[in-house]
């Protein structure tokens, strides 16, 4: 089977003018525009197949949005080819349009006087949905992502939360057979988040759409991609399992304590190296084998009120991974 | 040629929803008028003409201004330029839809709202003046007249998108665009009867589009322009439409491309 996408030494030079300081070098530089070449994604190779969902992550200016805008027709390459289902995606063909949708999560393309429903009828006719599709995608997106009373609403009026989750129906009315996404969970708060992901999993499993994502959230990442992808300064560092990834850079897990009464640094040594330790509250970084033995011997030995196991974030294991290789 | 007719039913919902901003519009067009009414008014005197118009044609012309800036002068430019630099024209350039047919479509939601509200406000003028305006009596000059203000609308429409265009290059876009419709409405006769102006500008103002946009549906209402030469006039608005449409479209794909290039 023909894979999703395909690229072959996909390179991206961003060209930004130089500005010069002053009145003399603003109009030295509107006569002489002299430009610096920034290479924001450097020689990216890599196969989805059709079907996957795959985690893209790298540190911020890592060339993540970049290599997103390329691959939905948004931006040209300065160099190296790419396919998406077939198509080359700066072409911008129609046929290719109809089958992608790309979610930027500060971005949003609803109409903000009036309800979300309007957006809704609006993409139906942009991207021709039958009124028969329409409402059986609706009704689908609707349930899944709890959108209810949500749609009549005008749009301003709804919670960050709540437009994030219209924004990813409009964005998904046409089943799309490629999905990507750019920080869909970014602002939301945590519950939100777990909103987000579940629908991203139900519909990834439900219509086999091959979905790129990307996020700094580290728990996005775990519940959703089997696949990650990671990349620094613009070049592919790892692509592989992501079991594998975590197993190998993050060794260890975070312990977040919050104690009844205040405890010292020093009578917590014993259980893995102290973060960060004041007053009533502590974390703690524990390799990964000794986890649950040392959350035990904190539960039996001091007042824990609340306690946390948390993977290290994203971007730590990243920054790991860069100074490994 | 569905999805457009949506986004002219979206628009048009839209429009109706921001009251105020309706409104404000509205009384700001309506000054303009009032003041332009009281200026000529005060000109005129006791004279029965002024510079070849009557009172009744000068008012009749004050008052065609308000219908026509509100039909021909509400582009998307501003809109254009705000998607440009906020990046949000990538959520069109995504989806198979084309940029100035959509835009077009919000434009006619517009024009649409403008022109019934322009429409009754002159109504309402009119009558408060009590008869004091120049009706034209053959249905012919109707036709000409509607026929050239549907041109000057679409021909403003592209060359406000032309002159939009130009946000793809720098990010200083809006200046151009103000400069551009203050020009526009002077060389256009938004302010005044052109033919008040010295011979010479008159001229070269004829070599331009701009006069087609008010100034000439205006004298075709107000009977000054014959039928056979109201055709002509016609004519080469078309033409100008066509070289607008050409060349906005053309510094669109331009614009696209270094879009696409340089990653806005
Ligand atoms: N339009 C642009 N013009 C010039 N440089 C740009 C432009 N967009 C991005 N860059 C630069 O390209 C590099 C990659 O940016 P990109 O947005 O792809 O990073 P990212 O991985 O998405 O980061 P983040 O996690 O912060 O969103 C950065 O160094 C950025 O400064
Ligand atoms: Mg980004």
């Amino acid at each position: 089977m023909a894979p999703a996408i395909e690229t072959k030494g996909l390179t991206k030079d961003y060209r930004s003018p130089v500005k010069e300081p002053g009145l003399w070098g603003g109009i030295r530089s509107l006569v002489n525009r002299r430009y610096k070449d920034i290479r924001a994604v450097n020689d990216v190779s890599l196969r989805i197949e059709e079907g996957e969902l795959v985690g893209f992550l790298g540190a911020n200016g890592a060339g993540k949005t970049t290599t997103l805008k390329m691959l939905s027709g948004l931006l040209t390459p300065t160099a190296g080819e790419a396919l998406a289902l077939g198509h080359v995606p700066w072409r911008r063909e129609a046929a290719f349009q109809k089958k992608l949708s790309l979610v930027m999560g500060q971005r949003s393309q609803l109409w903000w006087e009036l309800p979300a429903y309007e957006t809704f009828r609006l993409n139906q006719a942009i991207y021709g949905i039958a009124e028969a599709d329409f409402k059986m995608h609706l009704d689908e997106l609707v349930d899944l992502l709890d959108l209810g009373e949500h749609l009549s609403v005008p749009v301003k009026k709804l919670s960050l939360g709540e437009r994030m989750r219209a924004e990813l129906a409009a964005a998904l009315l046409h089943g799309p057979r490629l999905l990507l996404l750019d920080e869909p969970t970014i602002g939301l708060d945590v519950v939100m988040q777990k909103k987000v992901r579940e629908f991203v999993k139900a519909y990834n499993q439900r219509h086999g759409a091959t979905i790129m994502l990307t996020s700094h959230n580290m728990t996005d990442v775990v519940a959703l991609c089997k696949r990650v992808i990671v990349i620094e300064r613009g070049r592919i560092l790892y692509d592989g399992a992501l079991d594998r990834l975590v197993e190998s850079y993050a060794d260890h897990k975070i312990l977040r304590v919050r104690f009844s009464t205040p405890v010292t640094a020093s009578d917590l040594r014993t259980l893995g190296s102290v973060v960060h330790c004041e007053g009533e509250s502590a974390t703690l970084e524990v390799p990964r084998a000794n986890v649950s033995a040392s959350a035990a011997a904190l539960l039996r030995s001091y007042p824990v009120a609340d306690l946390n196991v948390e993977e290290v974030a994203i971007d730590d294991i990243v920054r790991r991974l860069f100074s490994h290789s | 040629m569905k999805k457009y007719l949506v986004a002219y039913s979206i628009a048009l919902q839209e429009t109706l929803q921001r009251r105020s901003t309706l409104l404000m519009d509205r009384l700001g067009g309506f000054a303009i008028v009032v003041s332009l009414y009281s200026f000529w008014n005060a000109l005129l005197g006791d004279k029965p003409s002024f510079l070849g118009y009557t009172r009744s044609e000068m008012l009749t012309y004050v008052l065609l201004i308000n219908v026509l800036r509100s039909f021909v002068f509400t582009g998307r430019g501003w809109q254009l330029v705000g998607e440009i630099s906020s990046g949000r024209i990538s959520s069109y350039l995504v989806r198979p839809i084309s940029y100035h047919g959509y835009s077009l479509a919000l434009d006619m939601a517009q024009k649409t709202v403008h022109a019934v509200s322009a429409f009754l406000e002159v109504a309402l003028l009119a009558w408060l003046i009590s008869g004091g305006i120049f009706l034209p009596r053959d249905p012919a000059t109707w036709a000409l007249f509607a026929a050239a203000a549907v041109l000057s609308s679409l021909v403003f429409f592209f060359l406000e998108m032309l002159v939009s265009s130009l946000a793809f290059w720098t990010s200083e876009s809006g200046g151009p665009l103000f400069c551009f419709e203050l020009f526009l409405q002077f060389a256009a006769g938004a302010f005044f009867p052109l033919d008040v102006l010295p011979e010479g500008i008159q001229r070269l103002l004829s070599a331009t589009p701009f006069p087609y946009m008010v100034f000439f549906p205006a004298r075709i209402f107000l009977d000054k322009v014959p039928h056979p030469e109201a055709l002509r006039l016609l004519a080469v608005e078309l033409a100008w439409l066509a070289a607008v449409v050409f060349a906005a479209l053309g510094l669109w794909r331009q614009g696209v491309q270094s879009y696409a290039a340089e990653g806005g």
